[in-house]
């Protein structure tokens, strides 16, 4: 791309760069989504373990639902919220598989919320991450069960009512609850606004990416690994990109804390 | 983008430019400042990042922060100069 | 000589029939009258005998249960689950997606009365759920109609073969009446059929993967993908058609029923021959594709008069009228609520009828 690059063919390494694990195609995300930076950190992880040809991706119903167009693994795209019981049948004829879904908050925890939590109540050894972007993207910014409390979207105009749809759901902790699930962690994923610096951490996207490979691990040994990622979606926030991300670390972070919950095999420490 | 006479980049950033979204997160995280958005557009209409080496605040470390927040892997490739 | 007969409940041959059929994962949910089918199974997870049969699990749901089917199906394991009623509406959006899938799997429906809760006695009120597609999107399954123990213990066996063959769900409909029946029989001994299954998601071979979606947002993409859907029915059609005949050769009138209703017609047809009326029996044994090409064939012979006996408010007797198509009559006797309509009855209608 550059006359330098020219000159200097030979001299450098390639410390990060393109992955088998990725088809390449762009995607169809939005400018700033938080489900392509999740999807560099699987590819990149999937990548690290080698086990691309082990690997079946799950698609679920939401933004995610083409997620097979841009990771590079064998795939299976099923009804919304029932990727849990669908990777539960695969994990059951094929132990020696890693198989995981990417799901929205509308997928994990409104309709398919009975198949997440009987899944982890059997801690059956599969992999859910959960992009909560607290609304419906795909669908056009309906309310989610993690919408806040008052927060405008095109279901609940006059802001979320505590009285009548009850205050957000939070999935992590009620997986937190059970004894079945051998890792369980919330992750702020978003860059976030540091002071009046104008400078953004990109921490979110480091301590995801350490958390995907744990969670494929806890897999590996057999657990159920379930991990949250707190997300934004700027188009049906109706906010900026960089707005979003602020909003993301000042007001979902209140409600949805991230940390880790548990870790039954110590995955972390090691 | 120029080379300092006598002296050679310590490391690049290969910027797929035809799948950049002008998100910008990549240019709010580098601590160097080394990527902006250009004023041209990409065939999708966005304005695609570009990498500068010599950032407002430094040169390039080849940190690789951009190639982890980027959500379009148009942050392609991080180099580095072999040690 | 000692015969290996086995006095064994409908039901209960269905499970052990998809056992010998080599079935390697069961997802169950209760409810009545098809439980014994999961308990029988889970009576017999573990046994040395069924070595293939690695999986039994129950679920939380029907619908969880189906989407378990899906996950194993994709792998091309033999996977079945069964269900009545009200859990087979729960299983549509699952079925939906397994013949947009092209995923070859078992659901048994063992037909309740309903709609609703409605009771626990026999009906054939799911014809229509099971032959025209319950769920969403046009889709057509293999549908097989047993209407004794026997068959329940071989449609198993039958029902993997179509399904890995033309790779779509298979249906097998019963009734509670048949799920609860006890008769000798003697399980068919035949070798477990093994199955190439070359889409199967098991994890990508080198740079090539696949990829199982029934969404294709581009129009051109679906449209060959529907169209493909569509020929694959239209060749099940030509190809799978299966059905009975009793007395029709020289038949006046010819009786049209399946499932357990069908036993009662062959007694009624021996009763109308015995008072001089030429009576026949039809009997469809898959339900889907409809044997339409055997009953015209009857109708070709000159039989102009056919009745319809079905335990719902008539569903089967529409595709009767479409294959007979105005070129005879077809009458319709029916029983709803659980009742089953005695022998007389269909005798003395039939008798009116055919004067």
């Amino acid at each position: 791309m550059t006359t330098l690059q020219d000159k200097a063919a030979g001299g450098y390494e390639v410390k990060l760069g393109r992955l088998p694990t990725l088809t390449g195609k762009p995607t169809h995300y939005c400018a700033g989504c938080e489900h392509g930076v999740l999807t560099r950190l699987i590819a990149n992880a999937l990548e690290e373990l080698g086990i691309r040809e082990k690997t079946v991706l799950v698609d679920s119903v939401g933004c995610s639902v083409l997620a097979h167009d841009y990771i590079n693994t064998d795939a299976i795209q099923v009804a919304h919220g029932r990727a849990p019981a669908v990777m539960t049948g695969i994990k059951k004829v094929r132990p020696d598989l890693l198989v995981f879904a990417v799901q929205g908050d509308g997928d994990a925890v409104s309709i398919g919320l009975l198949e997440l939590i009987y899944a982890a109540i059997r801690g059956e050894p599969i992999t859910v991450f959960l992009v909560n972007n607290a609304i419906y993207g795909m669908t056009g910014g309906q309310m989610a069960p993690t919408t806040p409390t008052g927060m405008v979207t095109t279901t609940t105009p006059w802001g979320r009512d505590l009285k009548d749809t009850g205050p957000p759901l939070d999935a992590t902790k009620l997986l937190a609850g059970l004894e079945g699930p051998s890792y369980v962690k919330r992750v702020f994923l978003p860059v976030a606004p540091m002071g009046s610096t104008g400078l953004y951490s990109a921490r979110g996207s480091l301590e995801g990416a350490k958390s995907v490979l744990n969670a494929f691990k806890v897999q590996l040994n057999g657990g159920f690994s379930f991990v949250e990622f707190i997300s934004t979606c700027s188009v049906n926030w109706k906010m900026s990109v960089l707005e979003s991300k602020r909003y993301a670390s000042e007001v979902l972070t209140k409600i949805f804390p991230p940390g880790l919950y548990i870790d039954k095999m110590g995955i972390e420490k090691k | 983008m120029g080379q300092t006479a006598g002296l050679v980049q310590k490391s690049m950033v290969i910027i797929d430019t035809e799948v950049c979204k002008g998100c910008s997160l990549c240019v709010v995280t580098c601590p160097q400042k080394n990527l902006k958005l250009s004023e041209s557009l990409n065939r999708i209409g966005y304005h695609p990042v570009e990498f500068h080496y010599h950032g407002e605040k430094g040169d390039c470390t080849a940190c690789g922060l951009c190639y982890w927040v980027c959500p379009d892997f148009a942050i392609a490739e991080v180099r580095r100069l072999k040690q | 000589m000692k015969t290996e007969k086995e006095f064994v409940k409908g039901n209960e041959a269905l499970a052990l029939g998809a056992l010998k059929a080599g079935m390697n994962a069961y997802f169950a949910y209760p409810i009545t009258p098809s439980s014994e089918i999961p308990e029988t199974l889970a009576r017999e997870f573990k046994s040395p005998e069924y070595p293939e049969f690695k999986i039994f699990l129950q679920a939380a749901s029907e619908l969880e249960a189906i989407n378990m089917v899906i996950g194993a199906a994709s792998t091309g394991a033999k996977v079945m689950t069964a269900t009545s009623g009200p859990g087979f509406s729960l299983k549509q959006e699952g079925i939906s997606y397994g013949a947009a899938m092209e995923l070859p799997f078992l659901v048994v429906d063992i037909n309740r009365v309903g709609p609703g809760l409605g009771n626990l006695g026999p009906e054939q009120s799911d014809y229509y759920q099971a032959t025209k597609g319950g769920g969403h999107g046009g889709y057509r399954n293999i549908v097989l109609a047993p209407n004794s123990v026997q068959e329940m213990a071989a449609f198993p066996a039958l029902g993997f073969s179509l399904a890995f063959k033309h790779r779509c769900p298979v249906l097998i409909l019963a009734d509670a009446f048949l799920g609860q029946l006890k008769e000798d029989i003697t399980f068919p001994k035949i070798a477990q059929e093994q199955f190439e299954t070359p889409w199967a998601t098991t994890g990508a071979r080198g740079v090539e993967r696949h990829v199982i979606a029934s969404l294709h947002l581009d129009f051109a993409d679906q449209s060959k993908h529907s169209e493909h859907l569509m020929s694959k029915y239209e060749e099940v059609d030509m190809t799978e058609q299966r059905s009975e005949g009793y007395l029709t050769s020289d038949a006046e009138v010819v009786l049209v029923a399946f499932g357990v209703v069908s036993r009662l017609c062959r007694r009624a047809v021996k009763e109308l021959r015995a008072k001089g009326v030429r009576a026949g029996l039809f009997r469809p044994v898959t339900l889907s594709p409809f044997p339409t090409k055997e009953l015209k064939s009857l109708v070709d012979r000159g039989i102009k008069k056919f009745v319809v006996v079905e335990l719902n408010m008539g569903q089967m007797v529409f595709d009767v009228r479409l294959a007979v198509e105005g070129k005879g009559s077809v009458d319709f006797i029916h029983r709803l609520g659980g009742f089953l309509p005695a022998s007389s009855e269909i005798v003395s209608r039939v008798e009116m009828i055919s004067r």
